[in-house]
């Protein structure tokens, strides 16, 4: 008996002590676990795919929802004479804010807009700050810089446009201290656009092979340049960028209405679109709600039905143009896809430029997630290039691009869209802004059109456009809270 | 071995024979109970003062112990007082144990062991396992609920969930804000799997120098739980049965269909408000009267749900080996219709004694549920869908908003919500440990345990095709398949050496531990799975269905933890007590720099022990005591400081012709460059006592918890363009401070009646002593319930998380009144909002601060009456000084119905209201915080009531039945608050704290039941 106490006695106090010196001695490795689940960004910028990876996931960003749905819609369009709200009277009235100039600093649209362009342009920061340091085929890491300064460009457009002095941030924040930086005078924004453009011009192709359409080109980043430069009136720079655009190719789309179909993706016209498609099984892939906000409501998919096209717009249509039908689907309307329109429903038209015919629709996956959006196209570019003619008072080479565009829209009719002959340059330009609104009508253009040519009063005026506050969107609450006073507001907000 | 036990039996003989040759020994028998109730005790340490001879009771308490006849007997029994009774030469002592009546003299679980509460220094409840398993409820944290004082508990509805626990207040703020459950030495984050009628005892360490012990894990407290294990006796079987049912009780009345129709015509006028003429909407709802009282959703979909527990155990043992075995059943419906949990759970401890200086055994815990599941969101669909919207249509199909156009917020029918819905989770548990103990000295024990948890969820959603509205179909089914595995195990050992010389006793206590916890999630789905049976969809893909695994990064983790510690209990003669305790852990969370300290000192002084006492007969009791400790908190993220790599699924980019997706990856978040040890630093002060021999107790506390460094997440800029919008970091250091008072009085006037009275207050107050953001404060609860306004501020001086938002000082009447106003943009019957600072402008500069969501006064008030067969119990519970946001009303996408009250007291028209805005609450102005939905949280309940009848002690003895008792049991019977939502118990991690979201009714509990004893 006392032996064998003794033997379990020991045995169990050398196990301790054993335990004890085990885990003693591997100590340091037993707490040192891998993070489960993820890879270290220390792990990360290694390689090609790495840089491949960030790349895509720069691209991906842009049919996200704060970047491609409901904010876009009520910062870049509902201030606009083209479109109403929409949907039930009730459903998302704040969108009634950004169309009456009521909106102010605390709409969550503001900061979704906001924060989605900052996400875009973190994204492309990163690809700037860690790819140069990756070795690996010095082209394609030359291109892939010049994609993510299209794409840095791009998001700075945009939010320089809405809101006008924003925080420039050409790097990835270093630390806490450089999180909290100041609004940049729109002027040097626009400067870093710019610059951004002009590198990427000079290194982007002019384009790609099949497994890489969609990704940006020479085209694109000419043409947004043209677009920067018609923004801040530098007349000449709008021309000389729109020239380079149009010799490198591109061609209209002969069919208007088809322009805009899913079966259509990246044509001719094309010149930067944001990609999107139904990933079977992924529908966190499958996430561009561009087509269903904007869809028809009380029909297959159950679309939200908002930014819908206004009378104004209708209006504004000169008798028998193609167009019209073509950008606006109509109540109890058959679409050129057999789809027939309920007739009855909250609103009386849709947008017919982002709609998905129905028998595309898969349950489970956003209604019409499979549409590209078109972001910059050849009509576009031809326009900027008639305007910037004209400004420049070449009001005959302003009339042939013009006309090229007109044609296109006359499908082969001579009874309509008569050719546009005035000289007058006011004439001209009243002209061209007409054109421009019924060619690029519900593509978040008009809006910021209208005021960039100096009109606000005149034509938003009635339903509450100030001059000197409605330029621009105020900057969002919470990030002004955040700012600690590191951000001021915009006047009169 | 067998020999072994023979040889051991001999030496123990052979010791028998020595004692008694020095001393006359005689056999002494006797029956140990309750002094309240007369029930027999099981499992009482029976000893002979001053030698090691000693024993148990049985299960019919009885007792048999060769003693001296001139010794002294020491009664021991966890949760009563010690009682000391001499011998003087009598051969049968039937001994009554006192029930709680002097709480010095306890006996109290603790860290690592146990000590008579008269040692303890510390701040620690504990609750005997009959009152848990008295409670008809399924988890037993939630029968805690008001029966300790600073502990609060917020249940949650959802069958097999688990309610939220938190102990004085908040002190932490990322993640689980859960305390430690140790059961049986095995470490848990949730106690779901276990049994009320398995719990023997239940302690609550509320202090940091009671939980210092377990270091890295206790700033939430430490709850420690012993299971039943099985006292030496015959075989006794025990059956405990119940069913009853829950029903929703205190719900919100919605709006009927003519009242909704009503004020969805009203909204619609008010949306047309500044609407250019060709976007004027006419009245959606012709004529509401035609609608009558509609659909009452609620109604339809919520059920009276019927529950059913029962368990049966079988425990007893001998000399050298004891069991409990039990298995237990629930089935639980849900309130939503075809809700269902089914539990089966399984207690197997035994315990071996294979010679005296050894003990081995082990406890484990098996459990098998599986639920079918509610849909997402369906109380939020009976709290918006439309009263004019029928069930079905006079055809049969389904009533279709999209004919009614009330628009996207409530576009849906909750019937086919709840028909085409098809999930199921079955869960898998396998807990507990294998554990030695060993004396190797006559004081020196050592012990080693091995405890472990492994489980599997697996949870399975199946979509199916169908068509049943517009916006409710698919045209393609779906099976999502989402595996959970938990792998856990714990490794602890102790070396505990007491010691005692004439007035000094001291208790060491070293240790070392090491654990390890993993949980996996792989989940995958697939389109176009035919639907076959339940049964074969639940555990697999069929064969050539195209299958996507959808990666969860952030359902990973992997953390180990490596300590060391130690304590001493120190105590002279029995006046000064003095215990401290150290740990060092190593948690990986924190690599490369994992190991930090937690010391922990207490001092205590018994007075009424000093000499000087002696002579007083108004104290039985009295007691003084202090302590400080420092405690880690290991809940937060893994590696925080460690920046990873982002690879969403949303993260994938389309290229090509034909479009090819690439999935992405890149960096989107930002981490700080370092991160510390979050601790909480708490000193408490208590004095307890007992008068009126020990009828009338009580225990007072004041403690003051710091919780610094406290790590979370706060919005950072989101021009830094992070998916998340928040940074985690050392953001705070959080004060919580307060008293708690508990007054017990319990009495047994005559031999028929006893009854007991006891009270527990706990008031706290939480203030932010330092924001890492210094003055600017931290804004957060930016919801999408609260339409992403950012409703809560933390400020330092201030209470963490308190409500911010507008001053709403009346309803605008006439549209005179808005053109005399600064608010140019209102429409007669909204807000109108105090212009604070002056500027004759209504903007964000105007808020202040509007409420505040930490409680400030926690009570309960339990007492319990016997006579002759029948007793009954009764639990009063509540909550006081808290505000709650009732973001439910102002969160609206389109023509949601309204709440009833909300109906009868809106403005509708000049004079109608000058508190209740218009229809048109979900207005982006009108929605904002503001004062109009902060309400008191404050609430009363009868938490439980419950009557039982025993039958009388020999009717049935002839049957083999010990013991009958039947009862009834009503849980949450009766609830007052003036609260206008459903509940105002609010969970919600800080910053979003007391915003509620929740649209699940409360329910009360119903059940009879019978216990058995065989």
């Amino acid at each position: 008996m006392k032996n064998s106490k003794k033997i379990l006695q020991k045995a169990l106090g050398i196990s301790f002590l054993v335990s004890i010196i085990i885990f003693q001695g591997c100590k340091k490795s037993f707490l040192d676990v891998n993070p489960a689940g993820n890879t270290a960004a220390s792990q990360f910028w290694k390689t090609q795919d790495d840089a491949t990876k960030a790349v895509s996931a720069m691209y991906a960003n842009l049919h996200e929802w704060t970047n491609i749905a409901f904010a876009p819609i009520a910062v870049e369009s509902m201030g606009s004479d083209d479109v109403l709200k929409g949907s039930t009277a009730v459903d998302a009235s704040f969108m009634n804010d950004f169309h009456n100039f009521t909106a102010n600093s605390g709409e969550g649209q503001i900061s979704d807009f906001w924060g989605g362009e900052y996400k875009t342009i973190n994204f492309a920061n990163q690809v700037l700050d860690n790819v140069p340091g990756i070795s690996m085929d010095a082209t394609l890491k030359a291109r892939y810089l010049a994609e993510a300064k299209f794409v840095r460009a791009w998001a700075y457009f945009r939010l320089v446009r809405a809101f006008g002095d924003v925080p420039l941030r050409l790097h990835v924040p270093k630390g806490a201290s450089e999180y909290n930086i100041p609004r940049t005078p729109k002027a040097q924004v626009w400067a870093a656009i710019e610059t951004d453009l002009t590198d990427a011009a000079a290194v982007l192709p002019q384009s790609y092979a099949a497994a890489d359409i969609g990704r940006v080109t020479k085209g694109a980043a000419l043409a947004l340049h043209a677009k920067a430069a018609m923004y801040q009136k530098k007349w000449s720079d709008v021309l000389n960028y729109t020239n380079l655009v149009m010799g490198l190719g591109y061609s209209l789309f002969p069919n208007y209405e088809q322009l805009f179909r899913t079966n259509n993706k990246n044509n001719s016209e094309s010149v930067f679109e944001i990609q999107c498609a139904l990933v079977p099984n992924n529908p966190n892939a499958s996430n561009s709600q561009y087509s269903q906000v904007q869809g028809v409501d009380g029909s297959t998919g159950g679309g939200w039905g908002f930014n819908v096209p206004s009378a104004s717009l209708v209006a504004a249509y000169e008798t028998g143009d193609p167009r019209k039908d073509a950008t606006i689907i109509f109540r109890g309307e058959t679409t050129p896809e057999g789809d027939v329109i309920p007739s009855n429903g909250n609103s009386s038209m849709y947008n017919q430029k982002s709609y998905v015919p129905f028998s595309l629709y898969v349950s489970g996956y956003n209604e019409g997630c499979q549409q590209n959006k078109i972001a910059l196209r050849y009509a576009d570019v031809l326009l900027m290039n008639a305007e910037a003619n004209n400004e420049l008072g070449n009001a005959a080479a302003a009339l042939i691009p013009l006309e090229q565009v007109r044609a296109r829209a006359r499908a082969g009719n001579n009874a309509i869209l008569p050719k546009v002959t005035t000289t007058d340059p006011a004439a001209l330009r009243t002209a061209i802004y007409n054109e421009r609104r019924v060619e690029l009508a519900l593509e978040f253009d008009r809006y910021f059109d209208v005021i960039r040519q100096g009109r606000g009063v005149e034509v938003f005026g009635p339903r509450g456009f100030t001059a000197g506050k409605n330029e621009v969107w105020p900057l969002p609450q919470n990030e002004i809270d955040l700012s600690a006073g590191t951000l001021v507001q915009n006047p009169n907000y | 071995m067998k020999r072994i036990f023979t040889i051991s039996g001999l030496v123990l003989l052979f010791f028998f024979f020595i004692n008694t040759a020095f001393a006359q020994n005689s056999t002494i028998k006797g029956k140990v109970t309750d002094a309240t109730t007369g029930e027999t005790l099981i499992g009482v340490s029976v000893s002979v003062k001053g030698t090691s001879t000693g024993t148990q009771t049985d299960v019919n308490g009885a007792y048999t112990l060769a003693a001296p006849s001139g010794s002294t007997l020491t009664f021991t029994y966890i949760g009563y007082a010690t009682q000391q009774i001499a011998v003087n030469g009598q051969t049968e002592l039937n001994v009554k144990l006192l029930a709680q009546a002097s709480e010095l003299q306890q006996v109290v679980v603790i860290g690592y062991g146990t000590q008579r509460k008269l040692d303890n220094t510390g701040s620690v409840s504990s609750v005997k396992g009959v009152e848990v398993s008295k409670q008809a409820s399924t988890n037993a944290l939630s029968a805690l609920q008001g029966k300790v004082s600073g502990v609060n508990i917020t249940n949650n509805g959802t069958p097999g969930s688990s309610p939220l626990i938190s102990i004085r207040g908040l002190g932490t703020i990322y993640g689980n804000v859960s305390p430690l459950f140790v059961v049986d030495g095995t470490w848990y984050s949730d106690i779901s799997f276990l049994n009320n009628n398995d719990i023997e005892n239940v302690t609550i360490l509320k202090d940091a120098s009671s939980t210092a012990i377990y270091g890295v894990r206790a700033a939430n407290g430490v709850v420690l739980i012993t299971t039943k294990h099985g006292v030496k006796g015959r075989p006794v079987v025990n059956y405990n049965g119940y069913a009853g049912w829950q029903a929703a009780t205190n719900g919100v009345k919605m709006a009927d269909a003519t009242e909704y129709a009503t004020a969805v015509n009203e909204l619609v006028g008010y949306s047309n408000h500044g609407v250019a003429p060709g976007d004027v909407k006419p009245p959606l709802f012709d004529n509401p009267a035609s609608f009558g009282k509609g659909t009452d959703w609620y109604g339809q979909i919520l059920r009276n749900a019927f529950v059913t527990n029962h368990q049966v155990s079988l425990s007893g043992g001998t000399d050298k080996v004891t069991y409990d075995y039990s298995f237990g059943y629930l089935d639980q419906d849900g309130l939503v219709r075809n809700n269902n949990y089914k539990r089966y759970t399984l207690h197997f401890a035994n315990d071996f004694t294979p010679v005296k200086a050894l003990k081995i055994g082990y406890s484990a815990n098996g459990l098998f549920s599986k639920s079918n599941d509610i849909p997402g969101g369906i109380f939020h669909q009976l709290y918006a869908a439309a009263p004019t919207l029928p069930v079905f249509y006079k055809d049969g199909t389904y009533g279709d908003p999209a004919d009614y156009g009330t628009g996207n917020g409530n576009n849906f029918n909750p019937e086919a919500t709840l028909d085409f819905t098809n999930s199921k989770t079955t869960n898998h548990r396998l807990t507990g440990d294998v554990h030695a103990e060993l004396a190797i000295l006559k004081n020196l024990k050592f012990r080693t345990s091995f405890g472990g948890d492994i489980g599997q969820t697996e949870a399975r959603v199946y979509l199916p095709v169908y068509k049943a509205t517009i916006a409710q179909n698919r045209t393609v089914s779906n099976l999502g398949i989402t595996h959970n595995d938990t792998r856990n195990w714990i490794w602890e050992n102790t070396l505990t050496y007491d010691y005692k010389i004439k007035d000094h006793k001291l208790t060491a206590l070293v240790g070392y531990s090491a654990q390890n916890t993993r949980n996996f999630q792989n989940k995958a789905a697939a389109d176009n799975v035919p639907y076959t049976s339940s049964g074969n969809l639940h555990t697999a893909f069929p064969d050539g269905a195209a299958v996507a695994f959808i990666p969860t990064p952030g359902d990973q983790i992997h953390t180990r933890t490596l300590s060391q510690f130690g304590r001493i209990n120190y105590s002279f003669q029995d006046k000064y007590l003095l215990n401290a305790s150290i740990r060092r852990d190593g948690a990986s969370q924190f690599f490369p720099n994992p190991y930090g300290w937690f010391p922990s000192i207490g001092g205590g002084w018994v007075i009424t022990n000093e000499q000087f006492m002696k002579d007083q007969h108004i104290f039985d009791n009295l007691k003084l005591r202090g302590s400080w400790g420092k405690v880690g908190n290991s809940v937060v993220p893994i590696n925080p400081s460690i920046q990873t790599v982002s690879a969403d699924p949303y993260l994938t980019a389309i290229f090509g012709n034909p479009q090819v997706p690439t999935q992405g990856a890149s960096i989107n978040t930002v981490v700080p460059p370092f991160i510390v040890w979050e601790k909480g630093v708490s000193s408490d002060f208590g004095i307890e006592g007992a008068f009126l021999h020990n009828r009338l107790s009580f225990e007072a506390d004041y403690y003051n918890r710091k919780t610094e460094d406290a790590i979370f997440a706060i919005p950072i800029l989101a021009s830094v363009g992070t998916n998340s919008g928040s940074i985690i970091g050392n953001q705070a250091t959080i004060q919580n401070k307060g008293f708690e008072f508990v007054l017990s009085w319990k009495d047994q006037p005559t031999r028929d009646f006893s009854y007991s009275f006891s009270g527990n207050l706990g008031v706290n107050t939480n203030k932010v002593l330092s924001v890492l953001s210094g003055k600017n404060p931290i804004y957060s609860g930016g919801t999408g319930i609260v339409n992403g306004n950012l409703a809560t501020r933390t400020v330092v001086g201030e209470p963490i998380g308190e409500f911010y938002g507008y001053k709403v000082t009346g309803v605008f009447q006439t549209a005179a009144e808005v053109a005399a106003s600064n608010q140019k943009n209102a429409q007669p019957g909204d807000f109108i909002y105090q212009d604070l600072n002056g500027d004759h402008s209504i903007d964000t500069r105007d808020r202040t601060v509007i409420g505040n969501p930490n409680p400030k006064i926690s009570y309960g008030f339990n007492t319990a009456f016997t006579y002759k067969q029948f007793d009954l119990a009764i639990d009063l519970q509540g909550v006081a000084d808290v505000d709650v946001y009732n973001a439910n009303i102002g969160y609206r996408f389109a023509n949601e119905n309204f709440t009833q009250d909300f109906y009868d007291h809106r403005w509708h028209g000049a004079g109608t209201s000058n508190t209740y805005p218009s229809t048109n609450i979900g207005s982006n102005d009108n929605s904002k915080p503001n004062t109009f939905f902060v309400e008191s949280g404050a609430y009363f309940r009868v938490r439980n009531a419950q009557l039982g009848y025993t039958l009388p002690g020999n009717s049935l003895k002839k049957y083999g039945v010990q013991k009958i008792r039947f009862y009834a049991n009503a849980q949450n019977a009766i609830n007052i608050f003036g609260y206008k939502g459903f509940t105002p118990e609010i969970g919600g991690a800080v910053g979003n704290k007391g915003i509620d979201a929740d649209v699940y009714p409360l329910f009360a509990t119903y059940n009879f039941g019978v216990n058995v004893t065989f």
